[in-house]
């Protein structure tokens, strides 16, 4: 590149699962993005950074959605190349963190999965990491190296602001997000707040449909807040049963799509009327085109995250919202 | 002791723990709808020594990932020792940075095994000798040549008939091993030369001299896509080889490796269970040599 507003102060690279998100947020930076990623012909995978790093900030864009295991290790790879590289600082940005809800453990005898990968990706080499609404903000203790978590949001706040809405109650689809519907219902000045959560003691044959609720919402709007869609049938239940207590028009605000199995027609043909979901995951063409569904940019959020990192400037100060 | 198995080798896992007089320890894995392994072992194992057999076979990162909880379970659960069998090493092939900006990929894996909970670690027939030096814990590294010798003992072929093939020249310190055990048989190598515009191989030259001799054993560490085996097997029969048998250690078989290799002039392809091998993989002309009683011994030397 002979642009002269290019930046060369640090460098960009993405593996495979999101090289769209890593673009926009290149642009954003004037900074190219390195796709280092190619295919050994026995399968394995290759990864070789055309650009120098040496004495600079490597940033390695890699949300590590499904595929998940090859996601992974295309991010460890990259971490251990650019180290190798000379690079002074890597940073591994994980709009999306894979398996970060094996955070525990539940039961005896399993791995507490999340944090092996945490572990992974510090004894790769980097010397920080960066999320966006990791599912317990308690795995960034996990390691030892800085860990910043994000808020996507900071990105879905002045959409579903726009849609002005009034008489506005926030809800969690279960007993853990209820930190998250508290901050978006003082994000967006709504007049209280509703709670679904499982009766899976009570009735156990049936858990999926014995739910329990705290707040009011009839003839309320709703807002359902979650972290992620995965399967969607949380959200979807949930959905039901504030709409069998009275709510009016019900939408959803996620941040991370995972539109596992038939969710997306689920979504379609449920009671949520619209569903805003980021871009933290790289969603396929049908999740585009669906009609509810609105995909809101995160691109702004990290770029400005990383040009805080370079700068030195406070990420909480307003970032984390 | 107990014995635990991924799902990338389970009939080896099951063989091994038959060698020990022991059941081989249960292991959940369970998939979820958006492609993550949820892994549970079922025995306790506080205070106990653990193997873990897992080949890095394809899905190399999904066997690995696997490994790694497998791993991770046992070491929160208080296991005294881990010991992990990875007959074939995934990634073993980048050990080094070949050209500036690559990852030594081997170095990533062997580092998060290391640092969670590993405390041993047993392979078959590494591709590089110097790829033990990338370890902190201790490692075992066990060789198959034994075990061809064998079969090439029992079956008469071991006499002045016989030559032993490298089939490129890397193979070189494999083939005087396995010749070293055959009591000095004469060996050759294959001078293989890739077409690099289409990768393919074209073997030209044998170092050595293979007049006057009717049989001939190609030996190799694996076998990928079949093609160098089949380039070889045919320049030895043009030289007035007779009979060729095929020796390799680990039976990667790729794309339509099974038929190159039953169409080619070999007589049977001799490998080992390293990796499993899938029924649609299998063909007439391969022997499976199992590596279980092996395994068994070494780890036993281990331990004590």
């Amino acid at each position: 590149m002979t642009n002269q507003d290019v930046n060369e102060d640090f460098v960009l690279l993405t593996g495979t699962s999101n090289p769209p998100l890593a673009k926009e947020i290149g642009t954003l930076l004037k900074t190219e993005v390195f796709e280092p990623i190619s295919i050994f012909s026995d399968g394995e995978i290759r990864v070789k950074i055309p650009h120098n790093m040496r004495r600079r900030h490597v940033y390695i864009i890699q949300p590590t959605s499904g595929p998940v295991n090859n996601h992974i290790m295309e991010l460890l790879l990259m971490i251990d190349a650019a180290k190798r590289g000379s690079a002074s600082e890597v940073i591994a940005i994980l709009p999306y963190f894979g398996y970060s809800r094996q955070d525990r453990k539940e039961v005896a005898r399993v791995p507490i999965s999340a944090s092996l990968i945490a572990s992974a990706i510090e004894h790769a080499g980097a010397d920080r990491i960066l999320t966006v609404d990791i599912h317990s903000e308690q795995q960034e203790g996990f390691v030892r190296i800085p860990w910043d978590n994000l808020y996507g949001s900071y990105s879905l706040i002045p959409v579903l602001k726009e849609k002005n809405l009034s008489n506005l109650i926030v809800a969690s689809p279960d007993k853990g997000g209820m930190k998250r519907a508290t901050g978006y219902a003082r994000l967006l000045g709504a007049s209280g707040l509703a709670l679904v959560y499982k009766e899976r003691d009570i009735d156990i044959t049936n858990a999926s449909e014995a739910l329990g609720m705290m707040g009011d919402v009839r003839d309320k709007d709703v807002l359902l807040v979650d972290d992620m869609i995965d399967t969607g049938g949380t959200l979807i239940n949930a959905a039901g049963y504030l709409k069998k207590n009275g709510a009016r028009n019900i939408i959803a605000a996620v941040t991370h799509g995972l539109f596992s199995g038939s969710a997306l027609e689920k979504i379609s043909n449920s009671i949520i009327e619209e569903f805003f979901v980021t871009d933290t995951i790289m969603q396929r063409v049908d999740v585009v085109k669906n009609k509810k569904v609105t995909i809101v940019p995160i691109a702004q959020l990290i770029a400005e995250a990383i040009s805080r990192t370079e700068t030195g400037e406070s990420i909480s100060h307003d970032l984390i919202l | 002791m107990k014995i635990f198995s991924g799902s990338a080798n389970k009939p080896l896992a099951q063989k091994l723990a038959t060698s020990f007089n022991l059941q081989l320890s249960e292991t959940e894995i369970h998939v979820f709808p958006d492609g993550e392994k949820r892994v549970r072992i079922l025995d306790t194992v506080v205070d106990e020594a653990c193997i873990v057999l897992q080949p890095t076979s394809p899905p190399v990162e999904a066997n690995y990932m696997e490994l790694f909880f497998i791993v991770d379970a046992i070491k929160r659960s208080g296991a005294s020792q881990i010991i992990v069998v990875m007959p074939y090493v995934g990634y073993q092939r980048q050990d080094h940075v070949f050209r500036s900006g690559e990852a030594v990929s081997l170095d990533v894996v062997i580092k998060t095994l290391e640092a969670n909970g590993a405390s041993a670690f047993l392979a078959f027939d590494f591709h590089s000798i110097k790829t033990i030096e990338l370890f902190k814990i201790p490692v075992v590294h066990v060789s198959a040549l034994p075990l061809f010798a064998d079969v090439i003992q029992k079956e008469g072929w071991a006499n002045e008939e016989s030559v032993l093939v490298s089939p490129d020249m890397g193979g070189i310190r494999r083939i005087k091993l396995i010749s070293e055990i055959l009591l000095g048989m004469p060996y050759v190598a294959i001078e293989k030369n890739r077409d690099l515009a289409t990768g393919s191989v074209a073997a030209e030259i044998i170092h050595g001299a293979i007049e006057e001799k009717k049989r001939a054993f190609i030996v190799d560490d694996m076998i990928s896509s079949g093609k160098t085996i089949n380039v070889a097997a045919r320049l030895l029969e043009q030289k007035g080889i007779e009979e060729i048998f095929v020796f390799a250690t680990h039976p990667v078989f790729s794309d339509d490796a099974p038929e190159i290799l039953e169409k080619s002039n070999a007589k049977k392809i001799f490998v080992t269970d390293t990796i499993a091998i899938p029924k649609e993989k299998q063909f007439p002309k391969l022997t499976v040599i199992s590596i279980a009683d092996e395994v068994a011994k070494q780890v036993r030397s281990t331990l004590s």
